[in-house]
């Protein structure tokens, strides 16, 4: 029996991934904790979970700048302001606190988000081993092929933010904090992100495993779907289900009525994700909900609209169902790509997109069974990958 | 011909391959002119720059050392560049 340590940031997508691998663990008789910021991450995580709290509220400047990068900036100058005002002061913000945790805790092993790096800095200051959790697919392929300078740029980030929370500057400059030296656990398969290339220097082996989510059951308790109405996906019309994931305000305001516009007067049932004050007035054939039991959704429904959101494409793909993305920024249009090159879905422009090209979309991949055949192709990868439980046996080569 | 003109048939086949990776619908209120800025108008991501390379490749072949040029540039040059700045590259190499 040994010790994992989870080390995530308060973002959402980010810790889903860690619920169900923990849970392995822990049926496997090791002990299971969670370092980060309570407030964000407590409701995310299943009843009793250990959490290891960070001394303190999150800084507001980086909270203020998480609520920024929420407000749809595209661009190099989005990827600036990622690493300068969110990424970089919030793994400082975390440094001490993922100490504390380690010595009040004792792991032997961290498992680390891509994009915590307090856990990574903690762990090369310590000696202890470390997996990187990638919650995400994009940073597999190296984003910067083209851009070589900025990967640069994006490496000295990294160097001086290790630097400066107290790790040896040789020791810094070795490998890249975003690739744990040792393992760097995948929820993804090759199936849809095509083999990892472009790796730096100094990168563990990617151990591919597929999604790890949640069972229905475990999404329904954390949230209660009492309220939800099953009856209206009994229909025998196609229908739909429309995630922005958490983004909201005006950018997804116009996107919702597009959406509405693009179904409004079609066979098709549209369950719409957002806030109702946001999208107003809505046909009978549409239904709105701020919040719905995603999985269970997903079970009931033909295919997904969605903002490109890696957590939502992988659990829409492990249903087989097939999606429009209209990715808005950071990983989206990578994962968008992957979505339209393993022929599972359509990709669709976010800011312009009008109602005549979502109505075109949503009826193709409802209606043409190639879209359907290209996320059955991804759906079985994913049950071969191993989820979870495959996860948890690499984990389980870590220790000493 | 003489540069003006090279730098107008250049803009033009410029105009068609941006248009083509970010999509048509992205940009009917924009107009893509000399002053464009990849990064504030257009929002061009990293992985976009691949596409625009490729595409760069296939109309022009050798004689454009795209993927060469924009590899020298540090962020900051990229957050300012602009369309303008990429033509009169583009049309320095067919002279």
């Amino acid at each position: 029996m040994a010790a994992f340590l989870f080390v995530v940031p308060p973002l959402t997508g980010h810790v889903n991934p860690t619920v169900a691998l923990g849970r392995e663990l822990e049926r496997r008789g090791h002990r299971v904790a969670w370092a980060g910021y309570r407030a964000q991450i407590g409701s995310l995580l299943p009843e009793g979970a250990e959490i290891l709290p960070m001394g303190g509220e999150i800084p507001d400047e980086i909270l203020e700048a998480a609520a920024a990068k929420a407000q749809g900036l595209r661009g190099m100058a989005a990827l600036e302001f990622l690493w300068r005002d969110f990424l970089v002061p919030l793994a400082l913000a975390m440094v001490p606190g993922v100490e504390a945790a380690v010595e009040k805790f004792g792991p032997d092993c961290l498992v680390v988000d891509q994009q915590a790096f307090a856990g990574g800095i903690v762990a090369r200051r310590q000696g202890l081993p470390w997996a990187t959790s990638a919650t995400t697919s994009a940073e597999l392929v190296d984003p910067f092929a083209a851009l070589p300078k900025v990967g640069e740029w994006v490496r000295d980030q990294l160097r001086s933010m290790q630097v400066a929370a107290g790790v040896d500057p040789e020791r810094a400059a070795e490998g890249d904090l975003r690739f744990s030296e040792q393992l760097v656990l995948a929820y993804t398969t090759e199936e849809l992100v095509g083999p990892a290339l472009g790796l730096p220097a100094g990168s563990g082996p990617v151990a591919m495993v597929g999604p790890s989510l949640a069972t229905p059951d475990d999404a329904a308790a954390r949230h209660g779907d009492g309220a939800f109405p099953w009856e209206w996906l009994e229909s025998r019309q196609p229908k739909i289900l429309v995630s922005l994931g958490t983004v909201n305000g005006p950018v997804g305001a116009r996107f919702y009525s597009a959406v509405v516009e693009a179904v409004a007067g079609t066979a098709v049932r549209a369950v719409l994700v957002a806030p109702p004050e946001l999208v107003g007035e809505v046909p009978e054939n549409v239904l709105v909900r701020s919040f719905v039991p995603q999985l269970g959704v997903l079970e009931r429904v033909d295919a997904v609209v969605c903002h490109g959101g890696h957590n939502t494409v992988c659990e829409s793909l492990a249903q087989g169902l097939p999606l429009v993305v209209a990715p808005i920024r950071d990983d989206q249009p990578i994962i968008a790509e992957q979505v339209v090159r393993s022929g599972a879905g359509i990709r669709v422009r976010f800011g312009r997109v009008n109602a005549g090209e979502l109505r075109d979309a949503i009826g193709a991949v409802l209606g043409d069974p190639a879209f359907v055949a290209g996320a059955g192709r991804v759906q079985r990868s994913f049950r071969a990958a191993g989820g979870a439980p495959g996860a948890a046996d690499r984990l389980e080569t870590l220790l000493g | 011909m003489t540069e003006v003109a090279v730098e107008t048939e250049v803009l033009e086949v410029v105009v068609g391959l941006v248009t083509d990776v970010v999509g048509e619908d992205f940009l009917f209120d924009i107009e893509i002119g000399m002053e464009t800025s990849f990064s504030t108008d257009l929002e061009l991501e990293s992985i976009e720059f691949v596409a625009l390379s490729e595409k760069l490749q296939g109309h022009y072949g050798d004689r454009v050392d795209f993927v060469g040029w924009i590899g020298e540039m540090e962020l900051e040059d990229i957050m300012g560049l602009k369309v303008g700045t990429l033509v009169a590259y583009i049309a320095s190499c067919m002279a």
